[in-house]
């Protein structure tokens, strides 16, 4: 199949609510990957409500979602009625659940206005490559250059119309020219809207601080609003692209966030070449604060700091030895260095040796520890202390640096002094039981074979002595 | 040299060698003629938790051959008496290799009654179908999907087309009340098990108010004291509907066998009814009686099974404070998780995996639980196992490697007593085996997996309907399932033997093998940092479905044989069989459970919030969440209590 790359398809995939068989949506979106679309994976269990939410603002072509679980009729039905509602029908819908879905029941779905329910029959006909590149085909006949949408019934007068800001995002990206719907989205007055940049290794857990950053600033600030906009390696080889953040960031169904995630395209970067004018689209919609997360990046990679007013560098402990500190450049330029999977062993060190990096990068040898911006967090511990403190010193530069004060409430201040404490479930010292339980296992079993040995040759020797015995007794008679 | 001269050389030797036999060697040695002797007399005697059990030790085949129920090697040599009663010894004895009991329970089939459809009163009738006769009444539940993510029903569309699908719709503790009605909750022949993890202690406090509600009514009963209580009903529900057990697709009258009990108080706690000292009475002695199982395995929903809904650090804290609740209110015949792999082999888990994640999972609680301060014997008791039987030959030994495991690393790691060394565990036939062409040969795959686990001598045993493949299994197709069950328990003479895989070459050296593949893929996860490290890579997870992938690829290329799939086809080439008509929950059932959970929400506003606001508070404290769960659920419905959970334990986050 030939890879289009003027019309890349957007995809997003997802199980249905209440729905934990993820497995084949799994494979199938592997599968567009490699057909060169880029994938927005919401994982499983996902509400209609949540799926159609991504899938505008993520400006997709489609949606394609397994359910196995039953209730697909009124799933697939409320999709669409969502989607027409918002204005959206172009975006088509695609499904499967293997034998769940019956099917006098997938014509049900097609009459309704589903695009295609996929039945194991298909998959022995077609294989899962042909099912896939059908919907690929489909989607590619959608075009996303339009800048108006159907009337719809949704009021979007009220609100931020997240279809004109995606499509914006979407035609910057094409290089095409956006400047309509940038008039028809921009608020009146312009705001000092600050940029919060994350950057870090890949797996370090970036994408679970933004979220924990989101959560705690929706619930300090219940009116304000937050964009998100993050950012994912292409596929050299493909085209295709695993834009797997949003599948982490729980906060992104909720109604004050708009989060859009990018590929990098042709650009070999962290950072697309388009997150800029994401950026720009964002801030002339009025987002009180915008979020920019990188793709994970190399120790020399400091380009996220051009495109925000605070960054943060996001890292684990587990770094190797503390002579890789001196080649991260981050480290001289980031506003806040966050050590992530704080519970892990090795934490206190890493923490006193990037703090001492710190120091001679900023030659700030008699600065006291505390006063540095290097904190230890856990970012999968829920309201994890040391990330509500985190948080604080987030807002504090944010001040510094924009002049934006966000005044927290008292209330929230409070909590965030208190917080959660670690909740260890395995102690440090106790890590490495289950090589204990080997380790016993297998002396016992060598214990049992020695043992039952010894009372082999015993049972031999008493034999042999009753063998002698009886030729004694032979002889004497 | 002279005899005697050779005769003092060997004996010099054998002194030698016997200082090196340890004193536990010598012991066995010397009692196994005793050993031996027990076991070749008519009956046994044994004690159970305290009570002495005599049986039999033997049956009388048609023929007239007496079959001894557990058979003893006639080893000679001292050393393969030894090396047998290390690792095998008879059942009932360290290592427990051959089972947990010295003999099986007399008088209830190792059957569980599987049902889950609907509102709570269809499944109620369900039960009381499949338990007719029985005289032991052992309910498992199988939930809907709103039910295992903890929400409530809804008309919200992507809701309500799933409100009592593949399982039946539980929001509130009226619906347990309905849903085990007729049965004596603190009847020691009724054993419930419940198959929900994400909101497993909120079900279960469900099912204990139900448990305690009913014998609150049996109080009030044998008092003469309802006119108090319908009076404080009319109070109640002087402008509200008093809920009523109604079942839409069976308007009137009660299943047959149903006795009524648990229905007259429904709508009603006896916490609000009954003078506080004889509710805190009934509410002890209920809670050290009733007998059950919740699977509430959180680890091996985050591994394979995803129905996962607090962040697992929350989910954990949660199940170690149901744990401590046990302990305190000395919940005994309980167990509070069903550790399983059950569901990691329908993700294509192979048996080995299957079986070395989930004990690795067991093991991770155990760990838990002693940081938390428990004491393994406190607790170890507690645990009950829940895995899979398909076709590959590990299967056969599974229950004997897991009991050899478990029992070798609780005595001497854990330094765990005897009851704490005994894995029990339930088995279910594997439905990933079960096909969608040729239907009718799934009993026959069914009725192998079952002969492996009676064999294994399993403590529970479902097997699964041949129809499961293509629909909700059918009365009909239960009844053979059943059958099967009791076709190898009752009719098949080999397993009048309870020990008949013993001594077996093969079987022995099987189990050797797949102990030490265990062994190796626990210090895998060990190098990984332990089953929580291993999580965060997604190690299980990968794991499984590499291996899943592999039997997909080997079914399709024909390298895996499997009849009626692909190979022995059919003239019409064996297609896939698709259902008449599946059966799926009416309109009225749906409604009933929406109308229902509102107008719990409606009779409880008052309190609601407040009794939500006590249980965040005690989240973010070091109280016990589930004493606090215990009065929070007569007020709250489980959507209200998850959505308050997770504003203090923190949602799910999903992996990728």
């Amino acid at each position: 199949m030939k890879l289009n790359r003027e019309n890349r398809v957007r995809i997003v995939t997802a199980a249905s609510l209440f729905d934990g068989h993820d497995a084949a949506i799994n494979v199938m979106r592997r599968i567009m990957q490699s057909k060169g679309a880029e994938v927005i994976h919401l994982g499983h269990n996902r509400s209609a409500e949540e799926i159609v939410k991504c899938a505008i603002e993520e400006d997709v072509h489609g949606i394609a979602v397994s359910s196995y679980q039953g209730g697909h009729i009124e799933f697939f039905q409320y999709m669409k009625d969502l989607l027409d509602q918002a204005g959206c029908n172009h975006i088509k819908i695609f499904g499967g659940g293997g034998g769940t879905i019956l099917p006098q029941e997938g014509e049900q779905l097609l009459r309704y206005g589903i695009t295609r329910i996929y039945n194991p029959d298909d998959g022995r006909n077609m294989g899962l490559e042909g099912m896939i590149e059908e919907v690929i085909g489909v989607c590619q006949s959608v075009s996303l250059l339009q800048p108006d949408f159907d009337q719809g019934s949704l009021e979007w007068k009220d609100k931020k119309d997240s279809r004109k800001i995606a499509r914006a995002i979407t035609l910057a990206e094409k290089g095409a020219d956006h400047s309509g719907l940038l008039n028809d989205i921009r608020i009146k007055e312009i705001k000092n809207i600050p940029v919060i940049g994350i950057t870090g290794t890949g797996g370090a857990g970036k994408s679970s601080v933004v979220d924990e950053i989101a959560r705690r600033y929706l619930r300090a600030f219940p009116d304000k609003t937050i964009a998100i906009i993050s950012i994912d390696p292409s596929r050299k080889k493909t085209g295709g692209a695993l834009l797997g953040d949003r599948i982490r960031i729980n906060t992104a169904s909720d109604k004050r966030v708009y989060m859009r995630s990018l590929a990098t395209r042709e650009d070999n970067a962290a950072i697309s070449r388009v997150a800029q004018e994401a950026i720009a689209i964002c801030k002339a919609a009025g987002y009180d604060c915008i979020i920019l997360e990188t793709a994970g990046v190399g120790q020399s990679d400091v380009s996220v700091t051009d495109y925000c007013d605070v960054s943060i560098y996001v890292m684990t402990p587990e770094y190797g030895a503390a002579s890789q500190l001196e080649k991260i450049n981050m480290l001289d330029y980031a506003d806040i260095i966050a050590i992530n999977k704080f519970d892990k062993a090795g934490a206190e060190d890493a923490l006193h040796d990037v703090r001492k990096q710190y120091k001679r990068n900023h030659t700030l040898f008699s600065a006291s520890d505390d006063e540095l911006p290097v904190v230890g967090i856990c970012a999968h511990t829920f309201n994890d202390r040391r990330l509500n403190r985190f948080f604080h010193l987030l807002m504090n530069k944010i001040k510094g640096k924009t002049g934006v004060n966000w005044a927290v409430a008292p209330e929230e201040k409070r909590l965030s002094e208190e917080g959660a404490s670690d909740n260890i479930i395995i102690p440090a010292r106790r890590i490495r039981y289950l090589s204990e339980i080997s380790d016993y296992i297998r002396s016992y079993n060598n214990g049992v074979k020695e043992q039952s040995q010894l009372a082999s040759q015993l049972y031999q020797l008493q034999g042999a002595m009753a063998l002698l015995k009886d030729t004694e007794n032979e002889n004497e008679s | 040299m002279s005899t005697t001269g050779m005769r003092s050389i060997l004996k010099h030797k054998y002194d030698e060698i016997e200082k090196r036999l340890r004193p536990e060697t010598k012991k066995l040695l010397d009692e196994w003629k005793e050993l031996r002797k027990k076991y070749e007399s008519e009956e046994l005697e044994y004690t159970v938790r305290g009570e002495t059990i005599r049986q039999p030790m033997t049956t009388l085949s048609l023929s007239g051959t007496t079959i001894p129920k557990v058979v003893l090697p006639s080893y000679k040599d001292w050393g393969d008496i030894v090396q047998w009663l290390m690792q095998e010894n008879v059942p009932g004895a360290f290592p427990y290799t051959a089972g947990v009991y010295e003999l099986k329970r007399q008088g209830e089939d190792p059957t569980r009654m599987f049902a889950g459809e609907g509102c709570p009163e269809r499944t109620n009738k369900r039960f009381h179908y499949v338990s007719a006769g029985q005289p032991a009444k052992r309910l498992s539940t199988a939930f809907d999907s709103v039910t295992l993510y903890g929400e409530d029903p809804d008309y919200r569309a992507d809701i309500y087309g799933k409100i009592g699908n593949a399982g039946v719709s539980v929001a509130t503790v009226d619906d347990a009340k309905k849903l085990y009605s007729g049965f004596d909750l603190c009847d020691p022949a009724t054993s419930v098990s419940m198959t929900i993890n994400g909101p497993a202690p909120i079900m279960l406090a469900f099912f204990m108010n139900a448990a305690i509600d009913q014998q609150c009514e049996k109080w009030i009963t044998a008092n003469d004291a309802w006119e108090n209580v319908e009076a404080a009903r009319k109070r109640i529900y002087a402008s509200l509907p008093s809920p009523a057990y109604h079942n839409p697709g069976n308007s009137g009258s009660l299943p047959d066998g149903h006795s009524g009990l648990g229905l007259r108080i429904l709508g009603l706690s006896g916490k609000d009814v009954l003078p506080r000292e004889i509710y805190e009475n009934i509410k002890k002695d209920t809670l050290r009686t009733i007998r059950g199982t919740v699977q509430a395995d959180i680890l091996k929903e985050d591994q394979a099974q995803n129905t996962c809904i607090f962040s697992t650090e929350f989910a954990l804290r949660m199940m170690g404070d149901v744990q401590e609740s046990f302990i305190r209110n000395k919940v005994r015949n309980f167990y509070s998780i069903s550790i399983s792999g059950y569901h990691m082999a329908e993700a294509g888990a192979n048996p080995i995996t299957q079986l070395a994640f989930t004990l690795a999972n067991g093991f991770t609680y155990v760990e838990y639980f002693l940081s938390r301060g428990m004491h393994i014997d406190a607790f170890a008791p507690n645990l009950s196992f829940f895995f899979s039987n398909g076709m590959d030959p590990e299967y056969s030994v599974i229950g004997r490697v897991a009991r050899r495991i478990w029992a070798k690393a609780i005595r001497f790691l854990y330094q765990g007593n005897e009851r704490s060394q005994k894995l029990k565990y339930h088995i279910q036939t594997s439905g990933r085996s079960l096909h969608a062409q040729e239907i009718e040969f799934n009993d026959i795959r069914t009725t192998l997996q079952a002969l492996y686990a009676i064999y294994d001598n399993c403590n529970s045993l479902h097997t699964n309907a041949y129809d499961e493949a293509i629909t909700t299994p059918t009365e009909e197709s239960v009844r053979r399932a059943i059958a099967i069950q009791l076709i190898i328990n009752r009719e098949l003479g080999s397993a009048k033997t309870e020990n008949f895989l013993q001594g077996s070459f093969a079987v022995e050296t099987l189990t050797d093998l797949v102990e030490e593949a265990v062994l190796a893929e626990f210090d895998r996860i060990s190098n990984r940092g332990g089953v929580l490290g291993a999580m965060e890579r997604m190690y299980q997870r990968n794991k499984i479905q590499e291996e899943s992938l592999r039997y997909e690829n080997l079914k399709h290329s024909g390298e895996l044989p499997l009849v009626g799939v692909n190979t022995f086809l059919d003239k019409k080439g064996s297609p896939t069989i698709l259902p008449d008509e599946v059966i799926r929950s009416t309109k009225e059932e749906k409604e009933q459970q929406i109308n229902n959970t509102l107008a719990f929400r409606k009779r409880n506003e008052y309190q609601a919030d407040e009794k939500l606001q006590a249980l965040k508070t005690a989240a973010g404290t070091s109280e016990n969440l589930f004493d606090v769960l215990l009065d929070t659920v007569n007020y709250c419905t489980l959507g209200q209590i998850t959505h308050a959970l997770y504003e203090v334990g923190g949602q799910y986050r999903r992996n990728m």
